[in-house]
């Protein structure tokens, strides 16, 4: 399934400017692929830094963790809803991401269990490597996950 | 590194707690042991322990002392 930037607003909660992919290539059987068009006018990019714009690092990591999560998002029941980064591990960063890149998000969804996703996921510019990460998340309102949870 | 000692790290790390306040600890008993909470200790505990437990211990693992007798199931043995 391909989204374009319409379809993923009703996909998924977060909203410019905290929404850090254009339209998405590919999401389903575990894989998602999104692409970042990233322009000079990025809020980011005069702060980070006068002079030298390039984007956070942390911000690519919350693009891929983006991307990732419309594996959970686009299954039945899970339209719309908010996700919950709970972990981000073995983040590297490669080289600066500059005004005027291309950024393609390319995640898998690792494991799906007791409502908690883990994924991995790799940013690249013009096919080379800019990010790297691996991530956990929970959807905020998850039925399986409040049904697992003890009874006191 | 013996299994109750992966165990315990498994709560430190995950709930932020020091390993001494572990054997009182109880489902809602720290603010970080909620319903996300618990389903990442049973995630570190899965990947830590190499086993996946089912529905039922999951919504039994109520506290400390709890999860060790259900992990005796999969035969690990404290």
């Amino acid at each position: 399934m391909q989204l374009n930037y319409n379809q993923i607003l009703e996909y998924q909660a977060d909203r410019y400017p905290y929404l850090f992919f254009d339209k998405i290539l590919q999401v389903g059987e575990g894989k998602a692929i999104g692409v970042k068009n990233l322009t000079q006018n990025e809020w980011f990019f005069p702060v980070h830094f006068p002079g030298d714009p390039c984007m956070p690092g942390f911000l690519q990591a919350e693009a891929l963790t983006q991307v990732c999560a419309l594996n959970i998002l686009t299954m039945a029941g899970n339209k719309g809803k908010q996700v919950l980064l709970l972990s981000c591990e073995k983040l590297r960063l490669f080289q600066k991401v500059r005004p005027g890149d291309v950024m393609m998000l390319e995640t898998d969804l690792v494991s799906y269990r007791h409502g908690i996703a883990k994924g991995r996921g790799r940013a690249t510019v013009d096919g080379k490597l800019v990010c790297s990460c691996e991530m956990t998340f929970t959807l905020s309102d998850s039925e399986e996950r409040r049904a697992l949870t003890p009874k006191i | 590194m013996t299994n109750l000692e992966k165990y315990t790290n498994v709560f430190v790390e995950t709930l932020q707690v020091n390993a001494e306040q572990c054997e009182k600890l109880k489902y809602q008993g720290v603010e970080l042991w909620d319903s996300v909470g618990h389903m990442t200790l049973v995630a570190a505990i899965e990947d830590v322990f190499d086993i996946m437990l089912d529905t039922d211990d999951i919504i039994d693992f109520s506290s400390f002392e709890k999860g060790k007798e259900i992990l005796k199931k999969y035969d690990i043995e404290f």
